[in-house]
């Protein structure tokens, strides 16, 4: 009984090292498991991972990033996980395994560099800019972003802390003292928020399945999604969305990860964020 | 005046069965009918085949499938002894022990999640030794892992001691005045006599861990390939747009969960079988 219990928690431990070891190897998909990988697996293979953990605005661009970069680096694989900036910023504080950080604001990225969690500076490698979208059927008819301060509209917004909230409320705040919109125009809208959803790239989901009427996103999402219609934001009022990036600290592949980021903010990673739209960093 | 009385009654006797016939139906309509929409969507419009084959449903349903059989082995593993124990010992305590035991179960994933984190994170309580030791818990695999057992071992627990409880002490009893030793006894006596419980104990704690998704989101994070199971690819997709890929994760999942149910019953009908048997 003792031997046969010896032998099943050893049988465990070798499934929980595979899985481990699973998730730090090149392969994505943990399907190498209890075949018997030797300890030395990690160190035989040349191969890298880099996880990058990006912005919900970004998604676009890493699904992109991720091929085009592994092309180039055949030795290399890049695994992307994205959600608001702030979710990831916690999650990496907290643990999280990843390599580099792409935020959509220099907030977040500043916080690691401010707690001792990063691998260097922080490096800027785009911007964005704000628009209004809603659904292209429209229901709420709405021509101008005043429209979002109109009773009934179901506005749908980011939770407080995602990056694009905090651009949101700025833009907001500037669009009430334009001319034509009524001085409570922030008060109106911040009634007419029906949802704060996880990230950006939800808040354009609800739009597009037509579960809310308006949200305030960025340009690019608004370029990406053909379910969705933009509605022009006054120039005047527009707020610039700064985005950077930074190494983890924790990473296990520091080497890889500052290549990566140095490609992605140099011509090879500005070529894929400028054809979705993204500014050049200024 | 006897007769009116009667058809009266009768008449509102009909009414009454056809009232309940009709809050039935509507009842079964509003639990039917979502369930039956989303698999419905999945299947005709032809989305499932595409959609199924999308790398991040693919991902995940291959990491369901390793991560819970993995906690299925950890929870027998421990969870077997632990319920023999709870259902042959006493001692001062068990009822406290007991109640602990079972607190996942109706405890909210996200409160587990909350705890895992406090426990094995970065900064949480064990944060040292597993340093030392140079592993990182949270948000990996073994993170799933981890919230599958600690909110599904309950159910199976749960199932298995009162399987053992229930095995005739008499029939334990002439096995051990044949000479059977205990190991003999646990074995050819008491998990086969307890083995449909322990089958449906099984069972609900794999549908459990397949199905987790709180504790896992927050403990384990979201990571394709890696921590993203099906319910958070459910999620995330419905969360990026992505409508078909998540009708399709949702739809194995139903018909992951109508097999359990279907499963449960065979279990359980093989059980009242075997006791006929005995009696």
């Amino acid at each position: 009984m003792r031997s046969r219990l010896a032998v099943l928690i050893a049988t465990l431990v070798v499934l929980l090292a595979a899985c481990s070891s699973g998730a730090a190897s090149p392969s994505v998909a943990p399907a190498t498991p209890v075949a018997s990988i030797p300890a030395s697996a990690p160190a035989s293979a040349a191969a890298v991972e880099v996880t990058v953990f990006g912005a919900a605005s970004l998604k676009g661009v890493l699904d992109k990033v991720k091929a085009a970069y592994e092309t180039a680096y055949t030795d290399t694989t890049v695994t992307v996980s994205t959600d608001s900036s702030s979710a990831l910023e916690m999650q990496i504080e907290e643990g999280a395994p990843a390599d580099v950080f792409l935020s959509a604001d220099t907030t977040n990225p500043k916080k690691l560099v401010d707690g001792g969690l990063a691998d260097g500076a922080a490096t800027i490698f785009a911007g964005n800019k704000l628009t209004v979208i809603v659904p292209t059927v429209n229901p709420a008819g709405i021509t101008t972003p005043a429209d979002l301060a109109k009773p009934g509209v179901k506005v749908i917004a980011a939770g407080p802390e995602a990056p694009i909230t905090k651009y949101a409320t700025q833009l907001v705040g500037n669009l009430a003292k334009e001319a034509g919109y009524p001085a409570d125009f922030a008060a109106k809208y911040a009634a007419n928020v029906a949802s704060q959803e996880d990230n950006v790239k939800a808040v354009v989901a609800k739009i597009e399945l037509g579960e809310g009427d308006a949200g305030i996103v960025y340009v690019t999402d608004a370029k990406t999604s053909d379910k969705v219609t933009p509605i022009d934001v006054p120039d005047t009022a527009n707020v610039p969305a700064t985005y950077a990036g930074v190494v983890v600290k924790a990473s296990r592949n520091a080497a890889a990860a500052k290549t990566f980021l140095d490609w992605f903010a140099g011509p090879g990673g500005q070529a894929i964020l400028s054809e979705f739209g993204f500014l050049p960093p200024t | 005046m006897v007769d009116r009385r009667r058809s009266s009654t009768a008449r509102s006797g009909r009414w009454g069965a056809r009232s309940l016939a009709a809050l039935a139906g509507l009842f079964a309509l509003f639990l039917g009918l979502p369930v039956l929409t989303l698999v419905g969507r999945a299947l005709l419009d032809g989305s499932l085949g595409v959609a199924i084959t999308t790398p991040a449903v693919l991902d995940a349903l291959v990491l369901s499938l390793i991560t819970t059989a993995i906690s299925l082995v950890i929870t027998v593993a421990f969870g077997l002894p632990f319920a023999f124990v709870l259902a042959r010992r006493t001692f001062r305590g068990k009822s406290l022990l007991e109640a602990v035991v079972d607190l996942p179960i109706v405890l909210p994933p996200s409160v587990a999640g909350l705890a895992l984190l406090l426990v094995f994170g970065r900064r949480g309580l064990l944060s040292a030794p597993f340093e030392l030791l140079g592993i990182s818990v949270p948000f990996t695999t073994i993170a799933v892992i981890l919230a599958m057992t600690f909110v599904s071992a309950p159910f199976f627990i749960r199932s298995a001691r009162n399987g053992i409880a229930g095995v005739d002490g008499d029939l334990e009893d002439a096995a051990r005045v044949d000479g059977a030793s205990e190991r003999q006894l646990f074995r050819s006596i008491t998990i086969p006599l307890a083995s449909a419980a322990l089958a449906a104990g099984l069972v609900m704690t794999w549908a459990r861990s397949l199905g987790e998704f709180g504790a896992t989101i927050m403990f384990a994070g979201n990571i394709q390939g890696r921590t993203q199971t099906l319910p958070l690819v459910v999620y995330s997709q419905f969360q990026s747009g992505d409508l078909d890929a998540s009708i399709a994760a949702a739809a194995i999942l139903v018909l992951a969960a109508f097999g359990v149910l279907v499963a449960v019953r065979v279990f359980h009908w093989g059980r009242i079988i075997d006791s006929r048997g005995l009696a």
